[in-house]
């Protein structure tokens, strides 16, 4: 089923249509001396984020509405704030179809940042509706950037467009219902970036247990959905072993046997969020052309109650060869992330790791929507991640990861219980605590994005749905820390 | 509330301006003169915002015309189709549009003038705000609009069209601000207090206190209010306006005003429970209502009763298994003391029709969650014994969008409050519990024609809409006025 995103241009003024809607960043104090009467009634002065819609307000925008957008004065987090601003003009022009952001006169930083900005709060949830999209659906199927001259500094403009298209990919693959998205389906679906000059290698039926990978089984036992490991190689340029991000992959989660309550359950569609991350980052970094070594490991598969659905008490082996207590099937992700990792930390030696999940309740509880929580074994790693997420609006926060979190894991049967039960426990700590088990000595990270990778409802920056919280933090972390020649 | 002036057409040429578009139609009049002043910017700005006059869509041009802030068109969609409702949104829509401006000028061309009064009703319902404790809000973050004249060709007959509207806002106002009020504030003490204020308008307001309820043996409503510090009270509303003509039996409406509902000791889940501060709203709408007919001085004969009490927890609160005597002689086993809004109005029922031999009786109660289970918050539930109150019920609520949908009442829902020990019970099973709650409180009411509504989903609207800003809506207040206007002041 076909559902198109915003295509993003760049045009000349030759190339303006002659009712596209002409947005018109402004800062304070420097507006469009024919629209200042307009603007002075409205009470827009050109404030960050502010937005004054005009209707052919002079007979030269005959037969074209004006969006004036306020910059806000020069700030030094000026990309961050134009992001903003850019996001601010496409949630107030929603019901048009074709839109310019005039980015003459601005630098081309600033003006690639606001047609970002604007194109990430205008992706739109796949429809599988046959008639009419609702009336606060976003319409918006063109988006173009104006500037003097289109052939010079291209570069800028074509990096945003490829962020903006992994974060679609990513986000469509989150949002997508499980009947849709299965384990085989999304791993069908990553074949696409063997285009891109991605290597896809899928392991799954027979060879998952040989290969060791049995928590990973286990979690996909109960379905009628086999369960898959799926391992995306970018080679880069550079002589280094790669960076590895491992996503959690679990296309639907019932909670198993250990079963959630029916309330909101149909949000559990999206818990293969941390896998679509991995997947849009590597998008992204190919498409760039990254010189970095790049891997992802992804672990899919559909935790639900089947008759050879694992148990809470049972015992597994996992791929690092630590045994595993079963507690409570619902926490299903740090098995098949323990699986990946140790899959990872094996067969791709990695220099740094890092894996994101919607792993817990808990981190939402602990931060909110506005910070995921992020756990790390390595200093340096942990402030690289932290300065990558402020500088993409994805920003971090530490959270404790003890020995007493991993003494508490004890267990009376195996090498290690999965988790503990009742209710206040500190869940996303001991989640951490257990990942780090699987690990060894690779310098390694691991995001919980339980909090974080989804709104229920639209706001000034973000659409409503899947946020693919980490995807252009990945991106962040390898541009900022990965690809310097001189220190590989 | 908002300042309404009328006045005659003619092109205004300050502040900020309303043109009220039917469909299809040309600019022309005042419209076309402005149009023609701001050298065709207005005709060149609505086409550009596909602005045809259909019917709600609107369109806002900045300073199109040197001297005029904004101008706001309107779509009122087809001339033919032009209805009180269609006006009444229109102006609650500009109000929501043109918060921003302090004074507006609706210019309502081809309007006759009666109908334009209902423009200036619906922009003053919206711009109904209950911001009594933000003590810290910004001036800049308050609405401004202050004012709207509406230019209208019979100024006059819009603006004697406007005073029983105006009436009637008045009372919908009274009544969203009790219902808005918090349950520290408004104790049912501080309520009957706040109904005396209706002797302005000529209202008898007589209050009960416990002393005079128990010496009266209203053993359920005491009941449930055994367990509050707050004293309960019933408040006694008379508005006479049928004057010397003929003596005609009186309306009657009562009203459940339970200020704060903690379920007693069946107390509540924590979550939500701040809602029950408006488990009040159905005495809220009763007083509204007699704040509106008396406002516009109704030619009837009505009576409002409501039964003030706080349902706590305490130490001397009432017990489930418990057996009061009804002031209707019949005794209750209260197996559920988060059923006490059919206890309370149990009693002042009995005494509605004992004490005025009513023509009806209508009762107004948030009374069960399983409304909302049934309805959802479009429809109100309406349970009656008498089909012709039941049809003018649902027309009232048709006319005035406060819509009502019958519910059944019979012999086998009411055998599910039959008890062992008593009388009855307060509650029967969770299935069909709204229908049980209606044939308790039917038991009551001795035959007399009469109607109760279950506003439990209505009385809160968590969005705005066109005429009801978010929060309170006084539901109940514009269909009942509209029920006695239609039918009982000839």
């Amino acid at each position: 089923m076909p559902f198109p995103q915003p295509a993003l241009s760049l045009i000349g003024p030759a190339d303006l249509g002659p009712h596209t809607v002409l947005i018109l960043p402004v800062r304070p104090g420097a507006l469009p001396g024919d629209l200042a009467a307009a603007a002075a009634v409205a009470g827009f002065t050109g404030l960050q984020g502010k937005v004054l819609l005009l209707h052919a307000p002079t007979p030269g925008y005959a037969g074209r509405k004006v969006l004036l957008l306020g910059l806000g004065p020069e700030a030094t987090e000026a990309e961050t704030e134009a992001e903003a601003a850019g996001a601010a003009a496409t949630a107030a022009l929603a019901r048009e179809h074709h839109i310019a952001i005039d980015g003459r006169g601005l630098p081309r930083s600033l003006s690639v940042a606001l047609v970002l900005g604007a194109a990430l709060r205008a992706w739109r949830m796949p429809q599988y509706r046959q008639g009419e999209r609702t009336e606060d659906a976003c319409l918006l199927d063109k988006i173009d950037l104006l500037v003097e001259d289109p052939a010079r500094e291209g570069r800028r403009f074509a990096e945003a467009k490829v962020v903006f298209e992994a974060v679609c990919f990513a986000k469509t693959l989150t949002a997508d219902p499980s009947n849709v998205l299965t384990p085989a389906v999304f791993a069908e679906r990553l074949r696409a970036l063997e285009k891109f000059g991605i290597a896809v290698e899928v392991i799954e039926g027979r060879a998952l247990a040989r290969k060791g990978l049995n928590l990973l089984s286990a979690v996909g036992r109960g379905s009628a959905n086999p369960p898959a490991l799926v391992i995306l190689r970018w080679p880069g340029t550079l002589a280094a072993p790669p960076v590895t991000f491992v996503g959690k992959g679990i296309t639907f989660d019932t909670g198993g046997i250990s079963i959630k309550s029916a309330d909101r359950m149909w949000d559990m569609r999206g818990d293969m969020g941390g896998a679509a991350v991995c997947a849009g980052a590597m998008m992204a970094l190919a498409r760039r052309h990254s010189p970095a070594p790049v891997s992802a490991v992804l672990a899919l598969a559909e935790n639900m109650t089947g008759g050879d659905s694992y148990r809470p008490g049972d015992v597994l082996p996992s791929h690092s060869g630590l045994t595993v207590e079963i507690i409570d099937t619902d926490a299903e992700g740090r098995l098949v992330l323990a699986d990946a990792l140790s899959y990872a930390v094996t067969h791709l030696k990695p220099r740094a790791l890092v894996d994101v999940a919607t792993l817990t309740y808990a981190v939402g509880v602990a931060l909110g929507h506005e910070k995921a929580g992020f756990y790390a074994n390595d200093t340096v790693l942990a402030a690289n991640l932290a300065a990558a997420g402020e500088n993409v609006s994805e920003p971090l926060w530490r959270l404790p990861m003890t020995d007493r979190d991993r003494d508490a894991l004890g267990s009376d049967i195996a090498d290690i219980k999965q988790c503990l039960s009742g209710k206040l426990v500190p869940d996303a700590n001991l989640a951490a605590a257990f990942l780090s088990r699987f690990v060894g000595d690779t310098p390694w990270a691991h995001i919980d994005i339980g909090g974080t990778d989804a709104r229920d409802e639209a706001d000034a920056r973000h659409p409503a749905g899947p946020t693919a919280f980490g995807l252009r933090l990945f991106d962040q972390l390898v541009a900022l820390r990965y690809e310097d020649p001189d220190h590989p | 509330m908002l300042d309404v002036a009328f006045s005659k057409l003619a092109a205004p040429k300050t502040g900020a301006v309303v043109l009220l578009l039917a469909e299809d139609e040309q600019l022309s009049g005042i419209a076309g003169a402005l149009n023609e002043a701001s050298g065709g910017a207005i005709l060149r700005g609505l086409e550009v915002a596909g602005f045809k006059g259909q019917k709600g869509k609107t369109a806002l041009l900045f300073a199109p015309v040197a001297g005029l802030t904004r101008v706001l068109a309107y779509g009122i969609g087809k001339r033919a189709d032009l209805k009180d409702s269609v006006l009444q949104e229109a102006g609650g829509s500009i109000a929501a549009a043109l918060a921003a401006e302090a004074q507006v000028t609706i210019v309502a061309e081809g309007i006759p003038g009666a109908d334009a009064a209902h423009i200036a009703y619906g922009a003053t319902l919206r711009s109904y705000r209950f911001d009594r404790y933000r003590t810290k809000e910004k001036l800049e973050d308050k609405p401004k609009l202050a004012g709207i004249a509406v230019q209208v060709a019979d100024a006059t007959k819009a603006r004697a069209a406007f005073v029983p509207l105006k009436a009637v806002a008045e009372g919908i106002f009274l009544s969203r601000d009790l219902v808005s009020e918090p349950a520290n504030i408004l104790t049912p003490t501080v309520m009957a207090e706040r109904c005396k204020e209706l002797t302005k308008l000529g209202v008898k307001v007589e209050i009960l206190g416990p002393k005079e309820m128990t010496k009266l043996g209203f053993g359920a409503l005491m009941g449930v209010a055994q367990g509050s510090v707050q004293e309960p009270r019933m408040v006694v509303m008379q508005w006479n306006g049928a004057g010397t003509r003929r003596a005609r039996k009186p309306l009657v409406f009562v009203g459940k005003g339970v200020t704060f509902d903690s379920g007693g000791i069946s107390i509540k889940p924590a979550a939500g429970m701040e809602d029950m501060k408006w488990d009040m709203a159905g005495a809220g709408a009763v007083i509204g209502l007699m704040a509106a007919l008396a406002g516009r001085k109704a030619k009837t004969d009505v009576v409002g009763i409501v039964g003030l009490v706080e349902n706590m927890v305490s130490g001397n609160a009432q017990r489930p298994g418990d057996v009061v005597t009804s002031y209707s002689g019949q005794t209750i086993e209260v197996l559920n003391t988060d059923a006490e809004g059919r206890l309370v109005l149990a009693d002042v029922l009995w005494y509605a029709q004992e004490k005025f031999d009513p023509a009806f009786m209508v009762n107004l109660a948030t009374l069960t969650g399983a409304i909302i289970v049934a309805l959802g918050q479009e429809h109100a539930g309406l349970f009656s014994n008498d089909d012709e109150l039941a049809q003018k019920l649902l027309a009232a609520g048709l006319e005035t969008d406060e819509k009502l949908w019958r519910m059944p009442l019979g012999e086998a829902y009411d055998r599910a409050i039959k008890s062992d020990i008593a009388d009855m019970k307060n509650i029967g099973g969770r299935y069909g519990s709204a229908v049980i709650a209606a044939q308790f409180i039917q038991r009551f009411v001795n035959d007399k024609p009469w109607a109760h509504l279950d506003i439990a989903g209505t009385a809160w609207s968590g969005k705005d809409t066109a005429i009801t800003p978010k929060g309170a809506t006084a539901y109940g207040v514009r269909l009942l006025d509209q029920l006695v206007r239609a039918h009982y002041e000839s």
